[in-house]
């Protein structure tokens, strides 16, 4: 970002949340308290006790005086908090590391991916790029996207499985050949001194995600909303935190994600000569997850609710990182980014030269949604239901634009068998003790691979799906051992084992989650116990 | 009427309902035109001011004006009413698409899905048109005694408050409409085109000499039908206890005037179905209704009962007696069950 965008999105963003909240007196009460509240809980619990107590002795000094304050000066206390709120959100971004860390970009990304393996860092310095460019594919849409970035503002919302995600983004937008992406990252992800190092200057704010107030969080989309404005191209995942069950996303988040049109609107109503915000799904696709065993865990405990921020993940263990890239790597795993094609904020498909097309590939003049009366203007009742709109679109393409990889389509195969040997049986006993079947015949197997590869080879050629290259013009058995290979070489336990010609399903909970990668494409299965 | 002139609602199709809309439309201040198909009925309607074909009987007011050249009253419209068929409803509705844009309100008034594929008319909107500002106006609203201009009352539901207000604001002044609004899309329509099926069953049993509380037990069930489709699709159960739902079902089901009902009283009296539509000059959306629902219900599993009754006899040549006789040895079991425990 340079300079005076910088100062002036600061501003921007601040008096843009101070007057969300000042409308009337009583939102802006309870907006200052409820932000002090909620300030308090988080610093009880802050680790850094040298600074939660600075910030303590703010807010108590701000709450002494906001309960006998007058309504003007309630609000000039507000104003104190959101312009704290914004300068954190903003103020971290230095401008000139920016510009170092875009022209320095390729070494450093492959240093960066390397250095989470050190062995494999000394081994790669030579041809580290090549490796990379080896290890991660990026197809589908992508001149469209580079298009797209050309002729607006770019929004690239991507599935959202590991933390390692955004790195992947990171070194993907280079190899494209686009600037680095404006990003709120989690706080967690700075806990790595390296990777918070390069994803601070390759365009990432910090978001606090234990700080709960209303104030906070609608600075963050405010801040997301004004870098678009400012031309800058954002990145986030509108899942709003990896997928705990290792599904597709379905369900988005609506704030972040309306911040596109908000930025537009603005746009046209400024008159700007490159109004436009474009926003590109992508997803990514691993054999294996990094993460995978913390997440399902936490899936089934609370059925994903039970705790937002995981802090103690593998993703926070230096030795599982270098262990499952390694793994990785060695098993010639590929990682897919496929990018769909670039959408409006409306959820039209926009083409090579940037119109907006309708379903009959029509052209459509965008701008004409939002006006009123023959101008631009805001109606939020509206917009929010625009965004839902392009939500839905969003999570078309992320189901369209998935790679089944062997992994998903072995261990859905294997509980769809599992599920109907345990009929009438509670489905967490099943997880938790395999049922009477503990292990399952291979030709058992290999049959249900065939049936239900058969069904996706279907679901694909209708377009609502992708199949990895390795389920293509290879045995069952070759598939099934492909994804052994994989489901026992990283995690803990193997999820699955062969012995004989049989094969055990050691973790269930493993199985579950990779199966889920499986669910939401309409796939015939067998009831599920209950 | 100039030519270039901005209209504040463009009605699309000129058959009964249509017709009906732009009458109720005459008693407001609004500007507003009618599409129609064929030139003839343009030039009866502009010059003799009546439907013949359509409204039969009834002097049209003469602020009814009718064109033939559907893109360039589209252009000039903030609102259009759709009013046509369900079978011609994609083609009309791409038509409107080739058009439209997106600052332009977008509701229909269709009570029924297409047939080979299940989906409902707002759906179908959001395939061929670039607008998403779509909604669904509907209720007991037969046309013929809108055309005797009784007082009535309908629903307008849609995602959008915009669309609301604006199609409310369409029928402010006319006095004999009373315009409610929901954001119940779904189950709209669901209750719109559900209905019609009943509807048929009733005609039946009225066919068969039946009396009253066979109606009520066909209604009251197949209220509960309705909801259970529409609740399995995504709609609010309580959109059935309104105008879309109840309303219209009591309106449908008890009388003769509804076209669906003529024809469940007609098959029972043992006339043809082939027959019976061929005689008619109105479409009658229960009989292709009774299909989609049949075959979406058996595909994924859904107990509707009365639907595949009138769905044997419309399709399969059951007699009446037969299918009546079916339903009343099905078991009984908790009445609200299959809603309580949803």
């Amino acid at each position: 970002m340079r300079d005076h965008d910088k100062e002036r999105v600061l501003v921007e963003v601040a008096h843009r949340v101070f007057n969300h909240y000042t409308k009337d007196p009583r939102t802006t009460e309870q907006a200052l308290f409820d932000t002090l509240y909620e300030e308090r809980i988080r610093l009880e619990t802050e680790k850094d006790r040298s600074k939660a107590k600075k910030q303590a002795a703010f807010y108590r000094k701000i709450r002494r005086e906001a309960l006998q304050a007058s309504p003007t000066r309630q609000s000039e206390l507000l104003k104190q908090v959101i312009e704290g709120f914004a300068e954190e959100v903003a103020g971290h971004f230095d401008p000139r590391v920016f510009a170092l860390a875009t022209r320095v970009a390729p070494p450093a990304l492959s240093a960066l991916l390397n250095a989470l393996s050190p062995l494999r860092l000394l081994a790669a310095i030579p041809t580290g790029m090549a490796t990379l460019d080896d290890q991660i594919v990026i197809e589908g849409e992508t001149e469209a996207f580079k298009a797209a970035a050309q002729m607006g503002t770019t929004v690239l919302v991507s599935t959202h499985l590991s933390n390692l995600d955004s790195i992947i983004l990171g070194y993907a937008l280079f190899r494209l050949g686009l600037p680095p992406y404006t990003y709120g990252a989690g706080l967690n992800l700075f806990s790595n001194k390296m990777i918070g190092f390069f994803l601070h200057n390759l365009g990432a704010y910090k978001v606090d995600r234990r700080k709960k107030a209303e104030v906070y969080k609608h600075a963050l989309k405010t801040y997301a909303g004004c870098t678009m404005e400012h031309g800058y191209h954002n990145m986030f995942f509108p899942g709003g935190t990896r997928s705990r069950s290792g599904a597709v996303e379905n369900k988005l988040k609506m704030g972040l994600l309306g911040m596109g049109l908000n930025a537009y609107v603005h746009n046209l109503c400024n008159k700007k000569p490159r109004p436009d915000v474009f926003v590109v799904p992508c997803t990514l696709n691993y054999q294996l997850v990094l993460e995978a065993e913390t997440l399902i865990g936490d899936y089934l405990q609370a059925v994903g609710k039970s705790r937002y921020i995981i802090e103690d993940d593998e993703f926070s263990k230096p030795k599982r990182v270098a262990d499952f890239i390694s793994k990785l790597f060695s098993l010639d795993s590929r990682i897919h980014m496929v990018v769909s094609k670039p959408l409006d904020v409306f959820g039209n498909e926009v083409d090579e030269q940037g119109n907006s097309r309708d379903h009959r590939g029509r052209i459509v003049d965008r701008t004409r949604y939002v006006y009123r009366d023959g101008e631009p203007a805001f109606d939020a009742q509206r917009d929010q239901e625009y965004t839902r709109e392009l939500a839905r679109v969003i999570a078309d393409a992320f189901h369209r634009d998935t790679v089944i990889k062997p992994t998903h389509l072995v261990s859905y195969s294997i509980l769809d068998w599992l599920w109907e040997k345990c009929p009438g049986m509670d489905f967490y006993r099943v997880l938790r003790t395999g049922g009477s079947e503990e292990s399952i015949p291979m030709t058992d197997a290999y049959n249900r691979v065939d049936r239900i590869l058969g069904t996706l080879r279907g679901l694909e050629q209708k377009n609502c799906v992708r199949l990895d290259d390795s389920l293509r013009g290879k045995d069952t058995g070759a598939i099934v051992g492909d994804a052994l290979a994989h489901l026992k070489s990283y995690h803990r336990r193997p999820a699955l084992l062969r012995r004989g010609d049989r094969l055990f399903h050691e973790d269930r909970n493993l199985l579950l989650y990779y199966h889920n990668r499986l669910t939401g494409f309409g796939l015939p299965t067998w009831e599920k116990p209950q | 009427m100039k030519k270039k002139e901005h209209l504040d609602v463009l009605v699309v199709g000129g058959g009964s309902f249509g017709t009906a809309l732009a009458t109720l439309l005459s008693e407001t201040d609004k500007a507003f035109e009618m599409w129609v198909r064929r030139e003839e009925l343009a030039e009866e309607i502009n010059t003799r001011h009546t439907n013949s074909r359509y409204a039969n009987g009834h002097t049209l007011p003469k602020e009814i004006r009718a064109t033939t050249n559907l893109a360039e009253a589209v252009k000039r419209a903030s609102a259009i009413l759709m009013a046509v068929p369900s079978k011609s409803f994609r083609e009309v509705a791409r038509a409107v698409g080739d058009t439209i844009q997106g600052d332009q309100i977008l509701v229909h008034t269709t009570k029924g899905f297409e047939l080979d594929s299940f989906k409902r008319m707002s759906t179908i909107l959001r395939e061929e048109t670039c607008t998403l500002k779509t909604g669904v106006f509907s209720g007991p609203n037969l046309a013929g005694e809108i055309m005797a201009r009784h007082p009535a009352g309908a629903t307008v539901a849609s995602h959008y408050n915009e669309v609301i207000d604006a199609i409310q604001g369409l029928f402010e002044g006319s006095g004999r409409i009373r315009v409610y609004g929901g954001h119940d899309v779904v189950g709209t329509e669901v209750g719109s085109a559900f209905k019609n099926i009943i509807a048929l069953a009733a005609g039946a049993s009225d066919g068969m000499g039946f009396g009253d509380n066979t109606k009520s037990l066909l209604l009251t069930r197949g209220l509960s039908e309705m909801a259970r489709i529409g609740v399995a699709l995504g709609a609010d159960v309580f959109t059935f206890s309104g105008l879309t739902g109840v309303g219209d079902l009591m309106c449908t089901c008890a009388s003769p005037l509804s076209r669906n009902h003529q024809v469940g009283a007609r098959l029972a009296k043992g006339e043809a179905l082939d027959d019976i539509l061929n005689s008619m000059t109105q479409v009658a959306e229960g009989v292709p209704t009774t299909k989609a629902v049949q075959r979406y219900a058996e595909s994924v599993g859904l107990d509707l009962p009365i639907v595949k009754a009138v769905y044997r006899l419309l399709f399969e040549d059951w007699k009446v007696p037969d299918a009546l006789a079916q339903l009343m040895d099905l078991p009984v079991g908790d009445e609200l069950a299959a809603l309580r425990y949803r």
